[in-house]
C-alpha cells in the first residue's frame, strides 16, 4: 500500500452524483461489483474522485439494528453512524473511512448524507421528491412515502425523462438551480438517468379525485418544503444552511399544490 | 452396541438450526422438536455412511470438552429416542438415501 | 406442542430471524373468485432457477417455515421441481390451492415431498354457491375430490372458508362437510382490498350482525370465553408488545420478487432480483421502520379498551391508509366479539351518526342460487 504521502492508488469505483464524484476502495471485489451494478450510469472510471472513502467491510451479521442516524462535527472532522454502519470523513484530506457489513443499503445510507452536507454548503439538498425533464426543464414531485411519488414517475409520458421516483438532487448553480439524476431509487426500482436540467417547477402532492393544480402560500410552501428536505445533521451551521436554502428557494421557484388522481393524464397539466 | 452402529436422517423432515438448537419438525404428526447444540452436531453428521461412534469421536469429543464413553452414552440415548420418533434412522450398515433430502442448510 | 413453537418464535425474535415466508409463486389462476385482491395477469414470474436461488437465500438466512401460495400454484409447469427442491433444503412446506388440479397421481407426489399441510379454499358445500363465486363450474367437486385423495394419503388437510355475502349462511354445512371428510375448518370473515388499492371488494363484507353471530355461535371458536370476554385494557405490556409478526419474524415474496411484511401488507420493501433476501430482511428501511412500531405508536388503538385481544391487521391499517392507524374491519370484529366499541369505531361512527344501514341476506343467497 503506497505511503500517506504519495499519490494513493485509485479506488475502486468512483460514484459521480450531482457532479461531486466519491471513490469507493475496498478489499472484497464481490461488494466492487455489486456497487457497479448497483450504481451502474453513475460509476465513472478514471476521474479523479473529490473525495476518497476506504470502506472497510465487518461480518455480516455483526453490524446490525437500525434507529436514528447521528451525524456530528467536531474539530472539522465529521462523524455519522447508526446501527448498521460507522463513517468518518475529514474534509480537509477529502478522506474518510465507511465500516459497514457487505450490504447495498448503509452505503446508500452514506451516500445521502454526504451528498447532503456537499450540497448545504452551496445551498442546494436533498428532498423526499420524485423529478423528471420534459423539455429540458425539471419537475419535482414532492411528498412523503404513499403520496404518490412513485405514481407521478411510473405515470410519465415517453419524452420525460426520469430524473428519480425517491430522492431529488437539488442543486445551486449560478443561474438558478438544478436538479441531477440520482441512483437513489424508491418503489420504482430504476435508477434516474445521470443528467441534469434547470428546475422549472416544485409540486406538493395531494392524493384526490380529480387533477387539479394550485398556487400555495410562501408560508405553507416553505413548511412543505422542509417537510420532505432530507436533514441527518444535528450541527447547527448545517441545518441553518438548509434552511436558508429552503427559504431562498421558495422565492425563486415556483411551488405549486398538485391534487391529481392516479391516471395519466394528470401530466397534461406539466410543461 | 457392540456392532457399528449408522444414522441417517429421514427424508420425511423439516430442519433448521436457530442460533445453535436446531428445529426439526416431522412431516405426518406435525411434531416439532428442537435439539441442542450436541445434538444438533450429531444430527448434521448423520449422514448414514458415518458410524455413531466415529460421530462422537471427531465431531463431539473434538468441540466439546467431554470424555468419550459419556458422550458416546448420551448420544446413543439421544439416537434411540430420536429413531422412535423417526426423526432418525439406525442401522447396523451404511445407508445411502435415494434423494439427498434433508440436507441441512447450515 | 404449541408451547414450543411459541418459544421457538420468540427466539426468532430475538434474534432477528425470519421463520416463516410465504412465498407466492405465481398470481395466474385457473379460478376467478369474486372477492380475489391479486392481478391474475402474469408480469413476469420468477424463473425456476431465480426461485431456487431464493430458496437457497431463505434456507440460508434461517426460514423454517414455507408456505407456497398465489394464485393457483399448481398452475407452474415447474410446481413440483420447487417443492422438491424445497424439501431438499429441509423447508417445512405449507401449500394453499384450490386443489382443482390434485388428483390421485399428484397426491402421492405430495405425499412422498411430506409436504407438511395443505389449506385448500371451499365457499360451501353446495356446488352451485360454491362454483359462482370461484366461476369455475364443477370446482366444489373437484376440490372435494382432491381433499379424499390426498387423506387417503394420509396428508394433513385443512379448509379455508370465507365468509362473504354470497356464502355467508352455508358455513355451518363447510363445518359439517370437513368433519364428514376428517378435515378442520377455519372460518376467515374477512375480505381483503385489492393489492393495487382498490376497495370495492369490501362491499362483500359480511355485516355487522352476522359477524357478531359467527363469533359468538359455540363452537366456531376453540376458546369462546376466552376470545369474548371483555377484554383487559391497555396496559405497558400491551402497549409495548407488537402488533403481529409481519415484518419481525415473517414476510411475504411475490411471484416478482417483491418483498412486503405480508401477503395482506403491501408496503413495498425490496425486491430479491435486486438485492439479496438478508440485506433486505436486515436492512430494508421499510421494514425496519414497520419493525418499529410497538402497540403505543398506534393512533386510537393505544387508548382503546380493545387493544389486549383485538386482531388488528396493521397490513389492512395501511391498505386503509396509515399503518399506524385503524383497521376498521378489525374494530368491527372486536366489537362483534366482545360488544365494546373500539376507539376508532366511535370516532368513525359519530361522524356518520344517522345513517342506517339494512342487510337483507336472505335476498342476497336467494339471487345467488337463482
Amino acid at each position: 500500500m503506497a505511503s500517506l504521502t504519495t499519490v494513493s492508488a485509485a479506488a475502486d469505483v468512483v460514484i459521480d452524483i450531482g457532479g461531486f464524484p466519491i471513490g469507493l476502495s475496498t478489499d472484497d471485489p464481490a461488494f466492487v461489483e455489486m456497487l457497479k451494478e448497483r450504481y451502474a450510469g453513475f460509476v465513472t472510471s478514471g476521474t479523479h474522485a473529490q473525495i476518497e472513502f476506504d470502506v472497510v467491510l465487518a461480518p455480516a451479521d455483526s453490524m446490525l439494528g437500525n434507529g436514528d442516524v447521528r451525524v456530528e462535527r467536531e474539530a472539522g472532522q465529521w462523524s455519522m453512524g447508526r446501527g448498521d454502519f460507522e463513517a468518518d470523513w475529514n474534509p480537509g484530506a477529502a478522506r474518510g473511512v465507511i465500516r459497514q457489513s457487505a450490504n447495498p443499503y448503509s452505503l446508500n445510507s452514506v451516500l445521502r448524507i454526504v451528498h447532503t452536507l456537499l450540497l448545504a454548503e452551496q445551498g442546494g439538498f436533498l428532498v423526499h421528491a420524485s423529478s423528471a425533464v420534459r423539455n429540458g426543464r425539471a419537475f419535482l414531485f414532492a411528498g412523503v412515502s404513499g403520496a404518490g411519488k412513485t405514481t407521478m414517475a411510473r405515470l410519465a409520458p415517453p419524452d420525460a425523462t426520469l430524473l428519480t421516483d425517491e430522492i431529488s438532487y437539488v442543486s445551486r448553480q449560478e443561474d438558478g438551480y438544478h436538479a441531477y439524476g440520482t441512483p437513489f431509487a424508491g418503489d420504482l426500482g430504476r435508477l434516474g438517468e445521470n443528467m441534469r436540467a434547470p428546475l422549472a417547477a416544485l409540486y406538493l402532492l395531494t392524493k384526490g379525485t380529480e387533477n387539479k393544480v394550485e398556487p400555495v402560500s410562501a408560508s405553507e410552501a416553505s413548511r412543505a418544503l422542509l417537510e420532505n428536505i432530507l436533514c441527518f445533521a444535528q450541527d447547527s451551521e448545517v441545518v441553518r444552511s438548509i434552511f436558508e436554502a429552503a427559504c431562498d428557494f421558495v422565492c425563486r421557484v415556483p411551488i405549486r399544490r398538485l391534487t391529481f388522481a392516479p391516471d395519466a393524464r394528470v401530466w397534461e397539466m406539466i410543461s | 452396541m457392540s456392532e457399528k452402529c449408522y444414522v441417517a436422517r429421514s427424508s420425511k423432515i423439516a430442519a433448521r438450526m436457530m442460533g445453535d438448537e436446531m428445529m426439526i419438525m416431522l412431516a405426518p404428526e406435525s411434531t416439532l422438536f428442537t435439539l441442542n447444540e450436541v445434538a444438533s452436531v450429531i444430527f448434521k453428521a448423520a449422514d448414514g455412511a458415518t458410524p455413531l461412534d466415529e460421530i462422537v469421536a471427531e465431531r463431539v469429543c473434538s468441540e466439546f470438552d467431554v470424555e468419550f464413553e459419556a458422550a458416546l452414552k448420551d448420544a446413543e440415548h439421544m439416537v434411540k429416542e430420536l429413531a422412535g420418533h423417526g426423526v432418525l434412522i439406525v442401522s447396523d450398515k451404511p445407508t445411502t438415501q435415494s434423494r439427498a433430502f434433508a440436507q441441512v442448510a447450515r | 406442542m404449541s408451547h414450543l413453537v411459541a418459544e421457538m418464535s420468540a427466539k426468532a425474535l430475538k434474534l432477528g430471524i425470519p421463520l416463516s415466508v410465504q412465498l407466492d409463486l405465481t398470481y395466474r389462476c385457473n379460478e376467478r373468485c369474486v372477492h380475489c385482491y391479486l392481478d391474475h395477469e402474469d408480469h413476469g414470474e420468477m424463473t425456476t432457477s431465480e426461485i431456487k436461488d431464493l430458496l437457497d437465500q431463505l434456507a440460508e438466512a434461517g426460514v423454517f417455515f414455507l408456505t407456497l401460495s398465489g394464485g393457483e400454484i399448481l398452475m407452474r409447469r415447474d410446481f413440483f421441481e420447487i417443492v422438491e427442491y424445497a424439501r431438499m433444503r429441509a423447508f417445512c412446506v405449507k401449500l394453499k390451492t384450490n386443489a382443482v388440479l390434485i388428483r390421485e397421481k399428484e397426491a402421492k407426489r405430495l405425499r412422498d415431498l411430506d409436504v407438511e399441510s395443505i389449506q385448500i379454499s371451499i365457499y360451501s358445500h353446495r356446488p352451485e354457491v360454491h362454483d359462482a363465486i370461484t366461476k369455475m363450474p364443477g370446482s366444489l367437486r373437484r376440490s372435494i375430490n382432491a381433499i379424499r385423495f390426498l387423506r387417503s394419503k394420509g396428508l394433513h388437510v385443512t379448509i379455508a372458508n370465507v365468509l362473504m355475502l354470497q356464502n355467508l349462511q352455508d358455513y355451518p354445512g363447510v363445518r359439517a362437510l370437513g368433519a364428514e371428510l376428517g378435515v378442520e375448518v377455519t372460518i376467515d370473515p374477512t375480505i381483503t382490498p385489492k393489492m393495487d388499492g382498490d376497495r370495492s371488494l369490501l362491499d362483500l363484507n359480511i355485516d355487522q350482525a352476522a359477524l357478531e353471530h359467527v363469533f359468538r355461535e359455540e363452537g366456531m371458536l376453540e376458546n369462546v370465553g376466552e376470545s369474548c370476554a371483555p377484554p383487559v385494557g391497555p396496559d405497558d405490556e400491551v402497549l409495548n408488545s407488537l402488533p403481529c409478526s409481519a415484518g419481525h419474524t415473517a414476510c411475504y415474496v411475490s411471484p416478482y420478487g417483491d418483498v412486503y411484511p405480508c401477503v395482506q401488507f403491501p408496503l413495498p420493501s425490496g425486491n430479491v432480483r435486486r438485492d439479496k433476501f438478508l440485506d433486505i430482511w436486515r436492512h430494508s428501511p421499510q421494514l425496519n421502520e414497520v419493525r418499529s412500531i410497538t402497540t403505543r405508536d398506534l393512533t386510537g388503538c393505544s387508548h382503546c379498551s380493545n387493544v389486549s385481544s383485538c386482531t388488528r391487521c396493521p397490513g389492512l391499517a395501511y391498505m386503509e391508509g396509515n399503518m399506524r392507524g385503524p383497521s376498521t374491519q378489525d374494530c368491527e370484529k372486536s366489537f362483534a366479539r366482545t360488544g365494546i366499541q373500539s376507539v376508532n369505531l366511535k370516532s368513525k361512527r359519530s361522524s356518520v351518526a344517522g345513517l342506517v344501514q339494512i342487510q337483507n341476506v336472505a335476498a342476497i343467497s336467494q339471487a345467488v342460487s337463482a
